[in-house]
């Protein structure tokens, strides 16, 4: 009973605060940019210039392109890298240089520079719209193994985070759909996905982006507050017990943040309703909720939970810093599998795509487990954060009391 | 420790007494309270001392929220290491303390009033009410942030008492009001103490005259004197004089003896002073007060005549 009361009255105050509405316009923003002109793509027609690409499988492919790439490179002499998630260029020395050609002869027999610049001549002047890279085909007998230890050795020349890791070789390998292709991912989409999944994994994919880091300021600011309104001893000497004080503002932000995600996820809603009606084809119209919640929840809940416990303990805004960083890494380690299916334990899992259901599929295991993982971190944190707060109230760890007084003596020596 | 003869008015009520003994109280290597044994009933209490003499501790250790080093503390029966049974019977209104700014006076009280497990008839009965009380009622659609100081710690007053506790606890209520203010402070604080435990903290001794009958005064960590009011008073008696002095003998006059007030007249001043016999003949023996025992009181601690 006490608990629902406090529990309204924390989203009462939610919604009058201005970091909240802050925290919808950006989540608006971002998503009006991104999502806003989104249009579900028809059915293929047979003879449209282009199907769109997708990023191939086939290893003779992946060891096609990925040459082409380096051969193109090689003969440039710079190569770009992104090691943590910015554009790099690398200009290696000469020895490094010659490495990679003894590698470039080996792999796909040329290095002569004259050779390579026909080569790309040839295949960026055959006119119409050039969508995927140079291909060179591999020396007879190479083996994917060997194929992928060299480029690794590549890699390793240029610093790391080049297209040559053994990750990114299947980012090269992006060919052009056919119309098969094309009829077989819509197929999918309207068969296996109900035409929603595919967007609402999208949807996920970039509201994810912005759910793991805005919730750690509506937590930082919600904490900090009984501090600048001198309220907190106030609060402490009440009857409340601290799992009621910590657990009802929690459950406040993660509901208050949820709540304008479920109403973005309206519009492309009504779009898949419109062109499910005018296709007649059924869909899932609790795809978009069932997505919020089983892949956007235990992210808002992990930032909020971050927030929460670092501001509970240290009476500071450190959760942002915290957050702030971890997020970075997050986002910019995930870059590599953006195409989706490559979740591992990242905290921002991507799939930037509306297709890749078989990579959505194949992978639901690990994913499911990540979001999982997450959602228990939350729990332990929130967790230790009533704990912290149990022993503050009755003044037993005054972290915030220390470092202030560690300051004063330092300032009056 | 100087201990009167306590009188037993206002602890007949059973169980409504906070028993305090050898309350030793760290911070680090410095010790805030020493061994501080103290028995209080029902009615106004004051903890009278110097900033820094270890008021604010004692207070915070009985609205648990700090835990205590050693000795033993019960409230009305109940050990204050149950902080949840404390909690809900005691208010304590700090030293420093505010409201979130942008709450109305009402949605204030409402919201610490759910934290006290009030139920929502509860509220609605009890908060009207206690602004009435304290003269709040009128304004009960401001905003926290438009209080003046004055209000904000009659507000103070009302959160206090909203769950209504046995045992209030204010911590220096009254600096930073008005004297208007003050009088009516202390007055609503006495209206309160007819039902509970009121303990008052001050550095004032003029706060305490006014409206407490049972006293202790701390200094540095220690209890130098227990008792009424009266009691410290009569100590004084006898050791407080009066003279008219020319200002040229001032400073030789504050060399020798403590002066609790001076007022001047012209080339003259009218001075009251403390002195165990009669020091000159000008001077006559005058009615001691609470302000004249405090410095009595104080100045052995400081290791003068």
């Amino acid at each position: 009973m006490m608990f629902w009361t406090l529990f309204a009255k924390e989203c009462r105050q939610t919604v009058r605060s201005l970091i909240y509405w802050l925290t919808v316009i950006i989540l608006s923003l971002f998503f009006f940019s991104q999502l806003g002109d989104i249009e579900i793509t028809g059915k293929p027609v047979k003879g449209q210039e282009d199907y769109g690409v997708k990023y191939s499988d086939d290893e003779q492919i992946i060891m096609e392109n990925t040459l082409g790439r380096l051969a193109e490179e090689y003969c440039r002499e710079t190569y770009s890298t992104y090691p943590i998630g910015f554009h790099k260029s690398v200009k290696p020395d000469k020895d490094e240089n010659r490495r990679i050609g003894d590698i470039l002869e080996e792999t796909a027999g040329i290095r002569d520079r004259k050779v390579i610049e026909d080569l790309m001549a040839e295949h960026y002047n055959k006119g119409g719209v050039i969508m995927t890279g140079m291909a060179v085909r591999p020396v007879k007998g190479l083996s994917y193994e060997h194929f992928q230890k060299l480029m690794q050795e590549v890699d390793d020349i240029l610093g790391g985070g080049s297209s040559y890791a053994k990750d990114m070789l299947k980012s090269n390998a992006m060919v052009a759909m056919t119309y098969e292709d094309a009829m077989e991912e819509y197929d999918t989409l309207i068969e296996k996905d109900w035409l929603t999944g595919g967007y609402a994994r999208l949807f996920c994919d970039y509201m994810g982006i912005m759910l793991a880091i805005l919730p750690v300021f509506l937590a930082v600011t919600r904490g900090l507050r009984d501090r600048r309104a001198k309220m907190q001893e106030l609060i402490a000497v009440r009857k409340a017990s601290a799992a009621a004080i910590i657990v009802s503002r929690y459950l406040a932000m993660v509901v208050m943040i949820m709540v304008p995600v479920l109403v973005l996820s309206c519009f492309p809603l009504a779009e898949s309703i419109r062109y499910a009606s005018e296709a007649g084809i059924s869909m899932d119209y609790l795809a978009f909720a069932k997505y919020s919640f089983g892949w956007l929840l235990p992210s808002v809940m992990t930032a909020a939970a971050v927030g929460l416990v670092l501001t509970v303990l240290t009476d500071t805004a450190l959760g942002v810093l915290v957050q702030g960083i971890w997020w970075f890494i997050s986002i910019f380690s995930s870059m590599s599998g953006m195409g989706g299916g490559m979740y591992g334990w990242n905290f921002v899992p991507r799939h930037n795509t509306v297709g890749n259901y078989s990579g959505f599929h194949n992978n639901f295991a690990q994913l499911a487990a990540n979001r999982t993982l997450y959602a228990v971190i939350s729990v332990a944190l929130v967790a230790a954060t009533i704990w912290i707060y149990a022993k503050k109230r009755r003044g037993k760890m005054d972290i915030h009391g220390k470092i202030s007084a560690n300051r004063k003596s330092k300032y009056k020596a | 420790m100087i201990r009167a003869s306590k009188t037993e008015k206002g602890c007949g009520y059973m169980n409504t007494e906070i028993k305090i003994r050898h309350l030793n109280q760290f911070y680090g290597q410095k010790q805030a309270l020493k061994d501080v044994d103290l028995t209080i009933g029902r009615g106004m209490f004051g903890l009278l001392g110097r900033n820094g003499a270890g008021k604010t501790t004692l207070m915070k250790v009985l609205a648990t929220l700090l835990p205590k080093s050693e000795g033993k503390i019960s409230i009305c029966g109940v050990p204050v290491e149950s902080a949840a049974r404390i909690r809900s019977m005691t208010g304590y209104l700090p030293q420093e303390f505010s409201m979130y700014p942008n709450m109305t006076v009402y949605e204030a009280m409402d919201y610490l009033g759910v934290l006290s497990g009030l139920s929502r008839e509860e509220r609605k009965s009890r908060i009207p009410g206690l602004l009435r009380k304290v003269n709040l009622l009128d304004d009960r659609k401001k905003k926290v942030k438009a209080l003046s100081g004055g209000m904000k710690r009659r507000l103070g007053i009302a959160q206090a008492i909203l769950h209504n506790p046995k045992v209030l606890i204010v911590d220096e209520p009254t600096a930073g009001l008005d004297p208007e203010e003050r009088v009516r402070f202390r007055n609503l604080l006495c209206e309160i103490a007819e039902e509970r435990i009121v303990i008052l903290s001050t550095h004032i001794v003029g706060d305490i005259e006014a409206t407490c009958e049972q006293i202790a005064v701390l200094n540095e960590g220690e209890i130098l004197y227990h008792g009424s009011v009266a009691e410290l008073t009569a100590m004084a008696q006898g050791k407080v004089y009066s003279a008219e002095i020319s200002r040229k003998e001032l400073s030789e006059l504050k060399k020798k003896y403590i002066v609790t007030s001076m007022l001047t007249l012209g080339n003259n001043v009218m001075v009251r002073f403390l002195a165990d016999r009669t020091p000159f003949e000008s001077a006559h023996s005058v009615e001691a007060g609470v302000e004249d025992a405090y410095m009595y009181l104080m100045r052995g601690e400081r290791g003068e005549e």
